[in-house]
């Protein structure tokens, strides 16, 4: 199941005046089981990496492979491939389209082949999976719904597909900070339950400190750093002129450190705590 | 869907993107009229000659203006064979049971392929060398005289112009939304003419929910800054009229003329009229 992508480049509108290089020379393995986390700033070319790995953009330099698809090949297994990978794009809940929620979810697996029984089992599965009341949503129209739930809507969506990867596209955007905290917690759950592999693109530098096993750096459409978060967060000299900001756990922690305290890299608030109360112990 | 060439504005620094809106928009209308009046082949030769200087001078790459001329290419063809075989004049070259061609139908197909012709690449150099808000400020004020008449000029314009902006949008829109689909499986390239339209279902709800959406917004925008507050809007980039421009509308007169004269001058010359 996993994800190797090597020497990939990619141009947009190659030769016009409109010409931009998203992607040079990138070159990564993503294992099974990895939640993995891609930061860069605006038009570092995060999202072009993405669609790449799902097949919405053709190959044209370098190679991907995801398990056994080689998608350089000349017609690559696109069906199977994008069951596999489950995509949720930015502001998923634009895609909902359907005159009720139910047929919504049942799109995607009714598209991947499942039979209509099949497909309204999974979806069902998938509603109440991110946490919408199945009765009190399946004949509403998804219109309807709350801006939470319309993105809950379109998760169900995707998970209904049953894929084994999930990449997701800032999938924090736009929510409240209950909101943003639940769909954390939400992809969480996934990854333990029924997804093998995770990959978020986030600009919240404290969700990737706190959610993920492994961060790709990205910069002007090169990957510049491949690190675990601790690793990255406690030496951030490639971050220098990336326009990439520090999680606030690691800022309080390099405060105290300038005063003579250090605690490490403490990755999430209770870590952060649990570090600042022993280096009182400490002091006393 | 990023690839549209008709239409499409191309930034180059060139007398011709330089050149007033306003003079390339009445340009335009007198190029057209030129090709209107074309009756006869070596008609074309001013005209060619004009549109070739224009090409040249513009800075844009021959390859992106023969793939403007790409997308009528059907059309240019299909009017071509219609006039072949329904124009039954002169002599007849060929016939096969109704269908009959004629060397008046061949003249007459191959004079409206050219006209056709020089008319999608003529205006596609408007639109290559011209910002499409350079386009709605020279329209607006080109009308201007209209709003006497009561005409809303400048309500026609600004709608001109949000509709000019909103175009990339989007497609912009439409290429995220059929990602998304497509991630969810949606195939658009497979099945008869039926199955993909109605594939395009979830495709274009989503779009209209979104151009509401913005239209919403872009109301709601506006009215914060007091759009139609004031009665007068001035401009950013006002409008001048330079000596380029001058010189512009006097080379395309005498092109203009020179069509209009070149079959009176072929008559006195004795020459083939084709």
């Amino acid at each position: 199941m996993s994800i190797k992508v090597k020497n990939l480049s990619f141009v947009y509108s190659p030769k016009t005046p409109f010409q931009k290089i998203a992607l040079d020379d990138v070159s990564f393995e993503i294992n099974d089981g990895e939640t993995t986390g891609i930061i860069g700033s605006t038009g570092s070319g995060k999202s072009t990496l993405i669609q790449h790995l799902n097949g919405l953009i053709r190959v044209t330099k370098g190679s991907v492979k995801v398990c056994d698809i080689d998608l350089t090949a000349k017609r690559p297994d696109l069906k199977r491939l994008r069951s596999l990978i489950g995509m949720l794009f930015q502001y998923p809940e634009y895609q909902l389209f359907a005159d009720t929620v139910f047929k919504d979810v049942c799109f995607g697996p009714l598209n991947f082949g499942f039979s209509q029984s099949e497909a309204e089992e999974c979806a069902a599965q998938a509603i109440a999976l991110v946490g919408l009341d199945f009765d009190e949503v399946k004949d509403k129209s998804p219109f309807e719904l709350s801006g939470g739930q319309k993105r809950r809507a379109a998760i169900a969506g995707v998970l209904a597909c049953k894929p084994q990867i999930l990449v997701l596209d800032e999938p924090t955007a736009g929510l409240d900070p209950a909101g943003k905290r639940e769909m954390l917690e939400l992809i969480k759950r996934l990854k333990g339950d029924i997804i093998k592999t995770v990959i978020m693109i986030s600009h919240n530098m404290d969700e990737i400190a706190e959610y993920t096993d492994r961060v790709l750096v990205m910069d002007n459409g090169k990957l510049i750093k491949d690190a675990p978060p601790r690793d990255l967060f406690s030496d951030i000299s490639c971050f220098n002129n990336t326009g990439l900001k520090l999680p606030h756990t690691v800022n309080i922690a390099s405060i105290l450190k300038k005063r003579g305290i250090d605690i490490g890299t403490p990755l999430n608030i209770n870590e952060l705590v649990f570090n600042i109360k022993q280096a009182l112990d400490g002091v006393k | 869907m990023r690839d549209v060439a008709f239409g499409q504005f191309y930034p180059a620094d060139s007398i011709i993107h330089k050149l007033d809106p306003r003079i390339k928009l009445i340009l335009m209308v007198l190029y057209i009229v030129g090709v209107f009046l074309v009756n006869y082949f070596f008609s074309y030769i001013p005209v060619a000659i004009f549109l070739l200087i224009i090409v040249f001078s513009s800075k844009v790459p021959l390859n992106k203006v023969i793939k403007s001329v790409k997308g009528i290419l059907l059309i240019i063809i299909l009017t071509a064979i219609l006039n072949i075989f329904f124009n039954k004049s002169d002599n007849v070259i060929w016939s096969w049971n109704f269908l009959v061609v004629t060397d008046g139908g061949l003249k007459l197909a191959g004079k409206l392929a050219l006209k056709l012709l020089f008319l999608v690449v003529g205006t596609s150099m408007l639109t290559f060398t011209t910002t499409p808000m350079g386009i709605t400020d020279g329209l607006e004020s080109i009308m201007k005289p209209l709003k006497a008449l009561k005409v809303p000029v400048h309500d026609i314009a600004i709608t001109m112009s949000i509709t000019l902006r909103f175009i990339p949008i989007l497609i912009e829109e439409i290429d995220k939304i059929i990602m998304a689909q497509k991630a969810r499986g949606a195939a658009f390239d497979t099945g008869g003419l039926i199955k993909r339209i109605k594939a395009f279902l979830p495709v274009l709800i989503p779009l209209f929910v979104s151009a509401f959406r913005r239209a919403d917004e872009l109301a709601a925008a506006m009215d914060a800054r007091c759009y139609n507050a004031t009665p007068n809007r001035t401009k950013l980039k006002e409008l001048k009229c330079m000596p380029r421009d001058i010189c512009a509308l006097v080379i395309s007169a005498i092109f203009l003329a020179l069509v209009i004269t070149l079959p009176i001058i072929w008559k006195v010359l004795q020459l083939p009229l084709i």
